[in-house]
């Protein structure tokens, strides 16, 4: 996987069948994401939010429904700190 | 109105909620050299662990025949338990819990779990609570401020961190102003029940009583409250049965109640701690976010998470037989310095912003963005009335204790009477 870093959008990915509408995502990048009306997050506008909160966003999913990826590389969600 | 009669005794009896506050939490100041420790031995320990008090891990354990029981302690190793929801089983809060609370979504594994949560999981999203936040929550922070801002000094604990969430419980339910003070006693003496086993017990089926006459009040007039919604949810033709409700309602009481005056009065303790980082939030109130996960990982008021193994396995390398009861030390999982830099300190700045203070997997806590509203109007409320608070010279430090609930006992603080 590789890390994050500045360059071309991250595109992000949200696996339906896992997510269970936490809301978590939104708490952390609510520019970026939202729930459906059946529950499901959804992805409102992917470049709305700064790529460490869209990482946090991901990072923070209790399901790990979330994963973002450059150029069809997977990205890691780790940061330490 | 529900129960009249002893609604008039107990709103005529004098009576300080404070006092029946019980010690259920235990008295350990620091646990955390201990979890460091133990930490370090190995996350993953098997058979029974003396923690000094509180929730001794198999400590006289009434089964011979059960396995020996596994408490863990690495932050990787708790968060794939909690993710591997099929193999560590939520069936074991039946046995205690579910006697108190009735069958709640605590105790229950997919799929009837996912059913049930769906049912109730619309009231508690975040955009379904904004229309509490300035009617409701607001209101009730301003009232309590207005009772001692006169005074310039307060115990904020007593007068603040103690009181809003049963209040704000209370009105989300859309309950009586009446009914408030039993209430909060029935509250209490559910959430202490470790402490009196009978109380409690009493208390849960009084409360049952009680709710099940507000029910059938609320679905012949139904109104803008908690219950009207659950009585209406509806997920593909599916509803709660009365039973469902009146658990769930009960849940509320330690999950929504306990919880949100221990986070909210250690989150304040941190702050009045450390000056700068209470200085930041004060004047730049968008921290708000980070400053409270900072303080659900730092000090977690829920410190345990039990699940039970439904098939042989394995973690971190150490064999786990069926039936073994597991023991999650989040409070232990949240400073593990494999995850974190410096994990002791209280830093909202830190840019690891993961924690497990809200559990994780399927059964995360359904009311963190309740316990997130409540604690940043609260806290915005006391910075907005009281200006910039600080520790009372006079007083004694106050300090975090407990071991399985933790928070501060006193916050005694002055500011500029206004």
């Amino acid at each position: 996987m590789a890390e994050m870093s500045e360059g071309d959008p991250v595109e992000i990915k949200i696996d339906w069948d896992l997510c269970m509408g936490s809301g978590n995502c939104m708490f952390w990048a609510p520019d970026t994401f939202d729930l459906s009306e059946d529950g499901h997050a959804v992805v409102t506008d992917p470049t709305a939010s700064t790529d460490e909160k869209i990482r946090i966003a991901a990072q923070g999913c209790p399901v790990g429904a979330i994963s973002l990826w450059r150029n069809g590389t997977q990205l890691s969600l780790e940061q330490g700190g | 109105m529900p129960g009249v009669e002893t609604a008039a005794d107990a709103a005529a009896m004098p009576f300080d909620p404070y006092e029946l506050k019980d010690m259920v939490g235990g008295t350990i100041r620091d646990p955390y050299p201990l979890f460091h420790e133990l930490r370090q031995q190995s996350p993953v320990h098997t058979g029974p662990i003396d923690l000094g008090e509180g929730p001794d891990i198999g400590e006289g354990h009434p089964d011979p025949s059960k396995p020996p029981p596994v408490t863990v302690f690495g932050f990787d190793e708790v968060v794939q338990v909690l993710r591997d929801n099929e193999t560590f089983s939520s069936v074991v809060y039946e046995d205690v819990m579910g006697i108190v609370m009735g069958r709640t979504i605590l105790q229950m594994d997919e799929p009837e779990h996912k059913k049930v949560r769906d049912l109730v999981a619309s009231s508690f999203r975040s955009k379904m609570l904004a229309r509490w936040e300035e009617e409701l929550v607001a209101v009730v922070v301003n009232d309590l401020v207005d009772s001692f801002i006169e005074q310039g000094r307060t115990d904020l604990v007593r007068s603040v961190t103690f009181n809003f969430p049963v209040q704000v419980i209370a009105r989300i339910l859309g309950l009586p102003r009446d009914d408030y003070p039993r209430f909060q006693r029935w509250a209490l003496e559910l959430t202490s029940v470790a402490a009196n086993w009978e109380r409690g017990v009493a208390a849960s089926a009084a409360l049952r009583d009680y709710f099940a006459d507000v029910m059938e009040e609320r679905r012949a007039k139904p109104g803008d409250d908690l219950i009207s919604d659950l009585v209406r949810a509806e997920v593909d033709g599916e509803h709660l049965t009365d039973e469902d409700i009146y658990s769930f309602l009960r849940l509320l009481l330690p999950a929504g109640v306990e919880t949100t005056y221990r986070a909210s009065g250690s989150l304040l303790f941190a702050l009045l701690n450390d000056r700068p980082q209470l200085d930041a939030l004060y004047a730049d109130r968008s921290l708000f976010p980070q400053a409270f996960e900072e303080v659900i990982r730092w000090e977690p008021p829920v410190t345990v998470i039990l699940r039970r193994v439904a098939r042989d396995t394995e973690l971190a390398g150490v064999a786990i037989d069926e039936g073994a009861d597991v023991a999650l030390m989040i409070g232990s999982a949240n400073r593990d310095e494999r995850k974190y830099t410096e994990p002791d300190r209280y830093d909202m700045f830190r840019s690891q912003r993961q924690h497990v203070g809200f559990g994780f997997g399927v059964h995360v806590c359904l009311g963190m963005h309740l316990a997130r509203m409540e604690s940043r109007i609260a806290i915005n409320t006391l910075f907005d009335r009281l200006g910039p608070f600080t520790l009372d010279p006079e007083a004694d430090p106050p300090h975090i204790e407990g071991m399985a609930f933790r928070s501060p006992l006193s916050l005694p603080v002055v500011f500029a009477a206004r």
